[in-house]
């Protein structure tokens, strides 16, 4: 069995698993009975100044028959008393001395405040510190959250703050909501942030009930834009972390957070550049004990790849993720229909005739049976037509040999502006 | 017609001038696609401009300037 504890950002954690900053670390209750279900550490729920929530809060976007495929809501950070948290952090702290506890916070950005919050939490014992700035609704709206965490100076100068007093590693949490999410992590590592965290909820509006005419979630009959989140977000998520773990401005570990529900999941974020990640949705829609599907799946997943630690696996992707203009133009795959395995649906035909290039014919073939195939010079490689069949093997992507050498567009681009810079376009028109 | 025979004869016709002894000295391309210059290889000859339209056909004929390969190797076929 493969080590599977990790070192993130000097913060020892049994394992990766960390549930985030959400409803499942609400009390010492939750998080002590995710612990024993073998949760490696717990962002708690964001701690501040107690809020009052809404009724209802919650929603979900089900999709094609799974349940739960995005989920949104309009909750704020905790709405129990500071010292409460704290009490409860401490038991647990004191219960399960070897996982992990980071505290979550978010206060106006005022230097004062900072001080107070950081100082008070740290005396309980937690193994660091999270800022959220990312929470998109409610907060945001008194300047905090999102509304911090979309000013990269303020980012910037309350990573600062913290880190005036803090005796544990920081950790600043972004909002996804923003243009270019690097420049809020530069800044964050600039203000002293010895780790980054993301991504926190994406703006959104569930959805509208078409005999009501009310929002999804409404409350009284009145909505407002929430945090998406759930599996639908991860691939935002996985290429957010992406592009912060190959930007070497940033060059602080990264908590990989948005959508991870399985193991895989967990690799695939970790080979990006995650050396660690957070859990909530999966959490709140199959419990803690999805934790346990978890670590096995990546024990076996380590052993069969031989690695000894889940460390190993840490950023081993984000040398392929680069620019586009860096793709070799000249690498040329093609689609292969295999007989065998092909249901006749013409779905696949159908896709490349209205969206794609119109190269898959119908045929008769010696059997006098209908087959399709592939007029492989016309295929452009888009993946469309193995998209949507639905029948395991039936279309393979195959990669042909062009018998040139690898060129890229920016490369390209070279070679054009090589070649023109003796002429002016006149002269040669 | 297909668009690999769209872009089969706008390679024969850049493949023929290059086995002619043309040379490519200037490549501008705007919404029309790239037309694209060659000189010929005696002083006293006349340019000559291709217009080309096909993707593959402007990714080829940059393909054999930057890879300094020969004009004979068709891209993106197979056999
Ligand atoms: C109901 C709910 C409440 C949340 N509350 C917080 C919070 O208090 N602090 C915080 O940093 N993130 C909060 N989040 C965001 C999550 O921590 C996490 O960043 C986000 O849900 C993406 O992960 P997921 O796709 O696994 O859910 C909340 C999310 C949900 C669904
Ligand atoms: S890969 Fe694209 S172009 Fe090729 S056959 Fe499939 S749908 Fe058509
Ligand atoms: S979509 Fe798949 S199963 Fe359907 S006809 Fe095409 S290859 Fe066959």
């Amino acid at each position: 069995m493969a080590d599977l504890s990790i070192d993130f950002a000097g913060i020892k954690s049994p394992n990766p698993f960390w549930l985030a900053s959400a409803p499942p670390t609400n009390t010492g209750y939750q998080v002590q009975r995710a612990f024993e279900a073998g949760w490696g550490g717990a962002v708690w729920k964001t701690l501040g100044e107690p809020v009052i929530n809404t009724s209802s809060r919650f929603a979900a976007v089900h999709f094609g028959g799974q349940r739960v495929a995005g989920f949104n809501n309009i909750e704020l950070i905790t709405d129990r008393p500071l010292e409460v948290n704290l009490k409860e952090i401490y038991e647990t702290k004191k219960r399960f001395p070897n996982n992990t506890i980071i505290a979550s916070l978010m206060v106006e950005p005022k230097q004062e405040k900072w001080h107070e919050i950081v100082k008070r939490v740290e005396a309980v014992g937690v193994d660091g510190l999270e800022l959220n700035f990312g929470c998109p609704h409610g907060m945001a709206e008194r300047g905090m959250g999102a509304a911090s965490g979309q000013q990269p100076d303020l980012v910037q100068a309350q990573t600062a703050w913290v880190k005036e007093v803090a005796t544990t590693p920081v950790i600043v949490k972004m909002t996804p909501n923003i243009t270019d999410i690097t420049v809020v992590a530069r800044h964050a590592v600039k203000g002293g942030a010895d780790a980054i965290s993301l991504i926190n909820t994406i703006n959104s509006l569930a959805g509208v009930d078409i005999h009501s005419w009310n929002t999804i979630p409404n409350v009284g009959g009145q909505g407002a834009h929430g945090g998406y989140c759930g599996p639908a977000v991860k691939p935002i998520a996985l290429s957010m972390v992406a592009e912060c773990a190959r930007d070497r401005a940033v060059g602080v570990p990264i908590s990989g957070i948005g959508g991870i529900s399985t193991w895989q999941d967990v690799v695939e974020f970790m080979l990006m550049g995650s050396t660690g990640i957070q859990v909530c949705t999966a959490v709140m829609h199959h419990g803690f004990r999805i934790v346990e599907e978890m670590i096995d799946g990546l024990n076996n997943y380590l052993d069969e790849k031989g690695l000894a630690s889940v460390m190993e696996l840490v950023g081993k992707s984000v040398p392929k993720y680069s620019n586009w203009g860096d793709l070799d133009l000249n690498y040329k795959v093609v689609a292969r229909i295999n007989e065998d395995n092909c249901i006749n649906c013409n779905k696949c035909h159908i896709a490349c005739e209205d969206a794609s290039h119109q190269c898959i014919d119908m045929l008769t073939n010696a059997e006098g049976k209908a087959i399709l195939q592939v007029r492989e010079e016309d295929c452009v490689g888009c993946n469309l037509c193995s998209i949507v069949c639905p029948a395991d093997g039936a279309i393979d992507m195959v990669a042909l040999d062009s018998g040139v050498a690898p060129m890229t567009w920016n490369q390209r681009n070279q070679v054009i502006s090589g070649l023109n810079g003796s002429y002016s376009e006149a002269e040669v028109g | 017609m297909s668009a690999f025979d769209e872009f089969d004869q706008e390679r024969q016709a850049i493949d023929s001038l290059l086995l002619q002894g043309y040379t490519v000295t200037g490549i501008f391309e705007d919404l029309d696609g790239a037309r694209v210059r060659f000189i010929p290889s005696e002083p006293a000859g006349e340019p000559v401009e291709l217009l080309l339209l096909t993707a593959d056909a402007r990714k080829h004929v940059t393909t054999l300037i930057f890879g300094g390969s020969k004009p004979a190797s068709p891209i993106g076929t197979h056999t």
